[in-house]
């Protein structure tokens, strides 16, 4: 997700804009900010801030320093597996309080009572300077400033270790400073603590020099890892509320079903069990879980529902959204990088491509399916327990929801299975029929979805094709690069189950949406290749498929997936770039090289180029065959941007021709993330995104009729295993003159793709332009 | 009511014979090292080691087990290797599994949400082969059981350095 604030939302009413203002008296004077326009008057009227909210002018919201010289540090972003809020962090915080990596000892994430930013958990760096960040620069500097005072010197004549400032043979600790006393600063923020971004510390206060880092850059673990591994984190499975039943929901019969008629519970079998009924939405509780389950299975065959076909199904699909989706209501977006007269470029060129690029839905597929404890209280308080990547907004959903303002709800946030971006708007699936069926009962209600449920009534990545024309001259130079892409929006935020009860929930993706919920389709993946003399890029974009027509208003909905919007256009230029290479005869890294300016972009492709052991020559191989029992090999590559940070990737693949099946042999990523936080929890980061890449592109295709997503488990939606894994290879670049650091591992997610497909075209002489490269689909084309 | 043998500890249960251990586990004996991942017996995240051996918790009715079976779950790690190597009861409170240790220090786990089915089933894998070749470490988790071990983070890599760093500190007896 981009994570520019330039337009604060407010998509739920509950925007709450502050600037306020450092103030510059006395001991106070501490890094001058300017936001807006407003001049500085000293006090500026605060805006109220919820209760059951932390106030995020606050320094001591964000940053406690203790007695004993120990600090707790709150982030409104959680741990999805990254690891981030738990090592790098510590670390930022640490350094810039000129303290040990030990001494940040307590991280508060995600509960929206406890902590002061909101914001979805992506982009943990944030451009190199996250909200922690800045707070606790400008607390370094509050902090030099009462020292200063305490030991009768200069700021200037102080220095800090440890935590410890000394100056003048005086010396005296942080947690001794502040002994007794508030931490009197103001901390300047701004934007929609429930939107997608959250609130933003504003201003420019001082930072540590990056030559005087000394946490960053050195391998911390994790302490989520230590808790998980022995079973001591409390997982938000685990939650468990006194009274407590377990509920499961009985989704409607396909994407378009309204309910007829709710099926009776057998109270002979099922004594405990309730069935409750919401506009379409079907639950079913119970004190246990096990009777719970079979309740519901038993309630689920009586229940009646309407028939719906509104989908194309898959095999018509790619036709369907070339030429039935509506392309025409929403307005055609163009890169910054477009430039020059790409048509007579075209027109007169000595090599041309024009080719399709097509890539299928994807499933987040986290390997538990979503959960939530939702607790309505007689009081009219609401307090839901899960894992969730962006809790403050999905608060104020709930509170759209049930038409109450967001001091009444509470998200309390736990470790969960990784979801990848599925719940970066508020919503994995289950917290809003919890909260329902909660309010139903009176009592708390844990909805554990199945897995059918989280296979095809959660969000999918959005499908998308590209077509792309280019053109190489006889100097072998890429002279012109035209490249449409399409795909549905991905972003549809709103609570389903509030969605199927009819209840009040945020928009749908709109032709006039603001920027997270728009049909639009921007141009996310940078253009690098500068050489190039002419280049449009455009995006196109479309309603969700079936959404319209569903008389649930549910259809297909999409929803990022790490790297959104990213990986569709990266995948069709990378691959359709080492075509271009093949089509004037030049080797894919040196072609690329040779169309760069960017020196961090060639360092990684020579990196990589290097660490993969890539035999420079043009593609096809020599030995390349279409044909055959007998495997053969080729290798690709792939280039990425993204958040501050360069990418390459090299895959070497076999292929039998005959069965159309890849094997991917080794996969050799490099990365300049600029500075290199913590190099270990990086190379782990690295080598899951090339999994979870190569997965993607080898194996991974959401099918569906004309009613619905049709797979339900692990067998029929296939991910990855161990056995399919390549010799993998992480080649960290740690580049200290870029002087910040770059978004760390979701980047590896994309980049696996088109080298497979570059590496299959170099095995086999044959361009297959479509995700995932499945045997069967790999054979029909070879064939072809 | 029924008993089983859970950890080292015969505890008495409510559920009825046809709940599926996983949810006993969980919800009546707390033990919740195994998590609900498919229900199925696809993907691992529910295992518990039943004499020795890799069982998917989802799939396995309370009443198919019985009170001499020795069931360990993540839980019990600990205890199932002190009293492998004979070390007092007590170490266990302080003293991980080498499997887990090996975990740690490989910073294996991402979401984490998988692990506790690879730590079980690298533990059947160890106690029977403690020296496991690379492939038989692969087969171990894709072909050895009723479905391989699925991880959605991709942390198979980090899992096969696990399991050999594992290897190492229980033939040094840690």
């Amino acid at each position: 997700m981009a994570t520019k604030n330039d337009n604060p939302l407010d998509l739920l009413g509950t925007a709450v804009t502050r600037r306020q203002f450092v103030k510059t008296g006395g001991m106070l004077a501490v890094g001058i900010c300017m936001v807006g326009t407003a001049p500085l008057k000293g006090d500026t009227p605060k805006a109220a801030v919820a209760k059951n909210s932390l106030d995020p002018s606050l320094a001591s919201s964000w940053i406690e320093i203790h007695a004993d010289n120990t600090v707790l540090i709150r982030t409104g972003k959680n741990d999805f597996g990254q690891g981030s809020v738990f090592t790098a962090y510590r670390q930022i915080v640490a350094d810039e309080l000129y303290m040990p990596f030990d001494a940040i000892t307590t991280v508060v994430s995600g509960d929206t009572d406890r902590t002061p930013d909101g914001g979805g958990s992506f982009g943990f760096l944030n451009g190199g300077t996250p909200n922690l960040r800045k707070v606790a620069a400008y607390t370094y500097q509050a902090l030099l400033d009462l020292a200063a005072k305490k030991l009768g010197l200069e700021k200037g004549k102080l220095s800090v270790k440890d935590g410890i400032v000394s100056g003048g043979g005086k010396s005296i600790s942080y947690g001794d400073l502040i002994k007794g006393q508030q931490l009197s600063l103001t901390i300047p923020v701004q934007g929609d603590l429930t939107s997608i971004i959250g609130l933003s510390v504003e201003g420019n206060p001082p930072m540590k020099p990056v030559s005087e880092y000394s946490v960053i850059g050195k391998s911390f673990p994790s302490s989520a890892i230590q808790e998980k591994v022995t079973a001591k984190a409390v997982w938000a499975t685990d939650v468990r509320l006194p009274g407590m039943l377990h509920g499961r929901v009985i989704h409607p019969k396909s994407l378009g079903s309204t309910l007829i008629s709710a099926g009776q519970v057998d109270k002979t079998k099922f004594p405990n069990a309730q069935v409750i009924v919401k506009g379409n939405l079907v639950g079913v509780v119970a004190p246990t879980e096990w009777e719970a389950i079979q309740a519901a299975l038993q309630v689920g065959d009586g229940t009646k529902w309407t028939d719906w076909k509104g989908l194309p199904g898959t095999a018509k699909f790619y036709e369907h959204l070339r030429n039935e989706a509506d392309w025409k209501s929403t307005p055609v977006t163009k890169s910054s990088a477009t430039r020059g007269d790409v048509g007579p470029a075209l027109a007169s060129a000595h090599k041309k491509l024009s080719a399709t690029y097509q890539m299928s839905y994807l499933k987040h597929a986290p390997i538990g399916p979503t959960m939530a404890v939702g607790d309505v209280k007689s009081d009219g308080t609401v307090h839901i327990h899960t894992h969730n990547q962006n809790p403050q907004e999905l608060r104020g959903e709930i509170a759209k929801m049930l038409g109450v303002t967001i001091d009444h709800v509470v998200v309390h946030i736990y470790p969960g299975p990784g979801h990848y971006g599925r719940s970066n708007g508020g919503n994995a699936g289950a917290e809003d029929e919890a909260v329902i069926l909660s309010q139903a009962v009176g009592k708390p209600v844990r909805v554990q979805w199945m897995r059918p449920d989280d296979m095809q009534w959660s969000t999918q990545s959005p499908a998308a094709f590209s077509d792309v024309e280019l053109a190489v001259d006889d100097q072998g130079k890429l002279v012109a690069y035209q490249v449409d892409h399409f795909m549905p929006p991905m972003q549809d935020d709103r609570l389903v189950g509030a969605v199927i009860a009819g209840l009040p929930t945020m928009a749908a993706p709109a032709v006039h949406g603001d920027f997270v919920t728009t049909t639009s389709n921007e141009i996310q993946d940078d253009w690098l290749y500068t050489g190039a003399a002419n280049v449009i890029e455009r995006g196109h974009g479309t309603f969700q498929v079936g959404q319209e027509a569903s008389p649930l208003a549910v259809g297909l909905r999409d929803h990022s997936m790490r790297t959104p919007g990213q990986f569709q256009q990266n995948y069709p230029r990378e691959l359709a770039i080492s075509e271009a290479a093949a089509l004037a005869g030049v080797d894919a890294i040196q072609f690329r090289i040779d169309h760069l300016k960017e020196e961090r972009a060639i360092g990684v492709l020579t990196a990589v180029r290097e660490a993969s052991g890539w035999d420079t020559r043009p593609s096809p191989g020599r030995n390349a065959a279409s044909a055959g029992s007998t495997p053969v090999r080729g290798r690709g590559v792939s280039l990425m941007l993204r958040e501050d940070s360069y990418w390459a990737c090299v895959c070497h693949i076999a292929v039998t021709p005959d069965t159309g099946k890849i094997s991917v042999e080794k996969c050799t990523t490099a990365v300049d993330p600029g500075i290199v936080i913590n190099p270990v929890q990086l190379k782990r980061h690295v080598e899951g995104g090339a999994m979870m890449g190569i997965s993607i592109a080898l194996f991974e295709e959401v099918m569906f009729d004309e009613s619905g997503i049709t797979q339900d488990d692990w067998s029929s939606y296939p991910i990855l295993t161990m056995a399919d894994i390549p010799e993998l290879i992480v080649k960290l670049i740690h580049n200290p003159k870029v002087g910040k650091y770059g978004g760390g591992s979701e980047a590896a997610n994309a980049l696996a793709a088109p080298a497979i497909a570059a590496a299959l075209h170099d095995a086999t002489g044959k361009a297959i332009r479509r995700l995932p490269m499945k045997p069967a689909y790999v054979q029909a084309a070879l064939k072809a | 009511m029924a008993t089983i043998n859970v950890n080292g500890e015969r505890r008495e249960v409510q559920a009825p014979g046809d709940t599926p251990l996983l949810y006993v586990l969980r919800n009546e004996l707390n033990l919740v090292g195994p998590q609900f991942g498919c229900g199925v017996a696809q993907c691992g995240a529910c295992s518990v080691l039943i004499d020795g051996k890799e069982m998917r918790s989802c799939i396995t009715a309370l009443s198919d087990v019985s009170a001499d079976q020795e069931i360990t779950t993540l839980e019990g790690l600990p205890a199932r290797w002190a009293k492998h190597k004979g070390l007092p009861a007590e170490t266990a409170k302080t003293a991980l599994h080498p499997v887990q240790q090996a975990w740690i220090e490989q910073q294996t786990p991402q979401c984490g949400f998988c692990q506790n089915g690879m730590m079980i089933k690298a533990t059947e894998l160890l106690e029977s082969n403690p020296n496991p070749s690379l492939l038989q470490i692969k087969e171990a988790y894709t072909t050895s059981g009723v479905s391989p071990n699925l991880c959605r983070c991709g942390t198979y890599a980090a899992i096969i350095e696990a399991v050999q760093h594992a290897a190492t500190l229980m033939a040094k007896g840690r």
